[in-house]
């Protein structure tokens, strides 16, 4: 039935009619549209929305969930999940935290955050590759046993007084641009590329959109998954290093629900939870629209306490929407 | 000859399933004596009785969690659904609802909360997973923002039967459980719809090309689950006297890894009740052995985690096996 709807709109109009459905088809498509209506929404219904400083601030904000979100972006193109990244950048920003105010300086604690992130993250593509462990079962399981592992580490006690040069991934500007938002936007550009350009790129979107497939042309099925949880491991060593820039201590409960936050921001931006269709502006989008949406909450007054509702209700409304769309676009999507 | 392979791969077969039982056995042993041994008071009946009112909760619920993963499917949710429930009937009570409607009120809220999940993976056709990982968060910030992260405490004394209640030295609630493991292991192991769940788990097209009604089973399941969470919720409101929206928090961990470690596969088709509750009351003697040996909760969500990816990896192992 849709897809006799959509065949009249083609003899109507047929060059807008086709150009509209690929743009439909472009996996951002509905969260960019959603975004611009949002905003445009914020700015009238509240005075402080739109300003440069308020439009940075959501931006800066959220650079932690958009550095770990495009990673998980590549784990979910996949056909993978990993629900372990909130205990994972609590552990990394721990370790960063830790060495940063034994040593100081910047370098040796974004290597340590990385390192022990790259760790965590091969563990996790381990036992999904070569221990066949579900990637649902076994990042559940990470994400209490790092948790563990953080107290473990510091017996509970809170690392607090992070020396200045180690807060520059959080707090730097480089002329008027803070470092933050220059790290978000290299780190797409680089994963964008990484993704659209390499083999290793494709690669993921042949491993999700059809694993059987994928290993009988003789793709790498395995090596491309592991190499997935890596550069999360990785990408949440960088994003701890930007949050304790921020925050300037750490918490033994830092990151807490971080996980579902990267979740929805992926789904939410329009990749397919199902693996083999997304992209990495997809990714950015999410983690922009939760930021816009959380920062207009609370300009708008509603209470905090929402937050993880209005989180479970987009994740339920953007897979519905995933669902939908495919649904209206037949085979071509 | 085919026939003697057959009959040779099912005498294999069997004898794994034997021995995947007599090794959690020996594990639940194993477990018990370690825990006699660090701690005085733990192999004492008073003990083992007072363990029972503790893993009453995440036992029915395993219950419901095993049919679900018996389909191929789960459910994250359960945690947030029970801090539901917990917040839906405290606060309608102090809302002025009399206490027995309230009571009403929290079952519905729990069939509510299993049929809204079954919607989406139903009708949507999505995966469980993260239909559930949406309802987690969802669930868990309703509680929140109905119960304004505020506590309901004042229930009358006769509230406290559904958690504090004894017939001599046995908690009323492992009555209740028994009978809810006699139910679902009836259902499932004696009737059609038993098989069913097994036929979907194994393979769901040839089930679904068989005849069976794949929809209405899951939508059973997960409401079912949702009725089995709204009872451990009500046990766990009245154990706890408190209903508060931070209720159940990373329960979901501690049932999924009952039911795997009773050796369900997450992949389907495979899964008892008698294995699930082994794996509950492995689970419960480490949890209580450890509180009482005073190690601290987080340290016991880091052995409940290793021991999850633990237990589907050896899962899976012995599968490869067969």
């Amino acid at each position: 039935m849709s897809e006799a709807q959509v065949s009249t709109a083609d003899g109507r109009s047929s060059s807008v009619g086709a150009g509209f459905r690929r743009w439909l088809s472009w996996p951002a498509a509905p969260a960019l549209v959603f975004l611009a209506l949002l905003l445009v929404g914020f700015s009238v219904g509240t005075e402080r929305f739109l300003s440069i400083g308020n439009l940075e601030a959501i931006l800066t904000s959220v650079t932690v969930l958009g550095i770990i979100a495009m990673a998980v972006n590549q784990v979910i193109l996949a056909g993978e999940i990993d629900i372990s990244t909130g205990s994972m950048m609590g552990l990394c920003a721990m370790v960063g935290g830790i060495v940063s105010t034994s040593y100081g300086g910047l370098i040796l604690p974004l290597l340590a955050a990385v390192v022990v992130g790259a760790l965590a993250g091969a563990l996790n593509g381990l036992l999904v590759t070569v221990g066949r462990v579900p990637a649902i079962i076994v990042t559940l399981g990470m994400l209490y046993a790092l948790r563990g592992v953080i107290l473990l580490i510091t017996g509970g006690e809170w690392v607090s007084g992070i020396p200045g040069e180690t807060r520059l991934m959080g707090l730097g500007a480089v002329f008027g641009v803070s470092i933050p938002l220059i790290l978000l936007f290299a780190l797409f550009a680089a994963l964008s590329l990484v993704s659209r350009n390499t083999i290793w790129g494709r690669n993921v979107y042949a491993v999700g959109g059809n694993r059987p497939a994928a290993r009988l042309a003789g793709l790498p099925v395995d090596r491309t998954r592991f190499t997935a949880f890596v550069l999360v491991g990785v990408c949440v060593g960088i994003a701890a290093m930007v949050f304790i820039g921020r925050t300037g201590g750490v918490q033994t409960n830092a990151g807490a629900g971080l996980e579902l936050q990267v979740i929805a921001a992926v789904v939410i931006g329009g990749t397919s939870i199902a693996g083999g269709r997304g992209s990495t502006l997809a990714a950015l989008t999410g983690a922009v629209l939760i930021g816009t949406i959380l920062n207009g909450m609370i300009l708008l007054g509603v209470p905090g306490i929402w937050q993880s509702g209005v989180l479970g209700a987009l994740i339920l409304l953007a897979i519905t929407g995933d669902v939908l769309r495919r649904r209206a676009l037949g085979a071509e999507a | 000859m085919i026939g003697s392979v057959i009959t040779n791969l099912k005498g294999y077969t069997g004898n794994l399933r034997l021995s995947r039982e007599i090794v959690l056995f020996a594990v639940l042993v194993t477990v018990v004596v370690t825990m006699s041994f660090l701690s005085p008071v733990f192999l004492t009946l008073s003990n083992m009785l007072n363990t029972s009112r503790f893993f009453t909760e995440i036992g029915l619920i395993a219950l419901g969690m095993t049919l679900i993963i018996i389909t191929a499917g789960i459910d994250l949710s359960v945690g947030s659904s029970l801090a539901l429930v917990s917040v839906a009937l405290g606060f309608s009570f102090a809302a002025g609802l009399p206490l027995p409607l309230a009571i009403l009120f929290g079952v519905f809220v729990g069939l509510a909360a299993g049929a809204f999940n079954s919607f989406f993976v139903t009708q949507l056709e999505l995966h469980p997973l993260v239909v559930t990982l949406g309802t987690l968060a969802l669930f868990r910030g309703v509680a929140y923002g109905l119960s304004n992260a505020d506590a309901v405490s004042d229930f009358p004394p006769w509230f406290d039967y559904f958690g504090q209640f004894f017939i001599g030295p046995i908690p009323g609630q492992l009555i209740v459980f028994v009978l809810a493991v006699f139910v679902v292991w009836l259902i499932l192991a004696r009737t059609r719809f038993g098989r069913y769940v097994y036929a979907i788990g194994h393979n769901e097209e040839a089930a679904r090309f068989s005849g069976v009604p794949i929809r209405r089973v899951k939508i059973a399941l997960y409401t079912g689950t949702g009725l089995l969470v709204a009872l451990a919720a009500i046990i766990y409101t009245s154990r706890v006297s408190t209903a508060r929206a931070d209720s159940g928090t990373g329960l979901e961990l501690d049932v999924i890894a009952a039911v795997v470690l009773g050796g369900a596969s997450i992949y389907g088709g495979k899964g008892t009740i008698a294995g699930t509750v082994l794996g509950l009351l492995i689970i419960a003697t480490l949890r209580n052995g450890l509180v009482l040996a005073g190690v601290s909760s987080t340290w016991q969500l880091f052995i409940l985690g290793v021991l999850l990816i633990a237990a589907v990896f050896f899962n899976e192992f012995f599968r490869k096996e067969e």
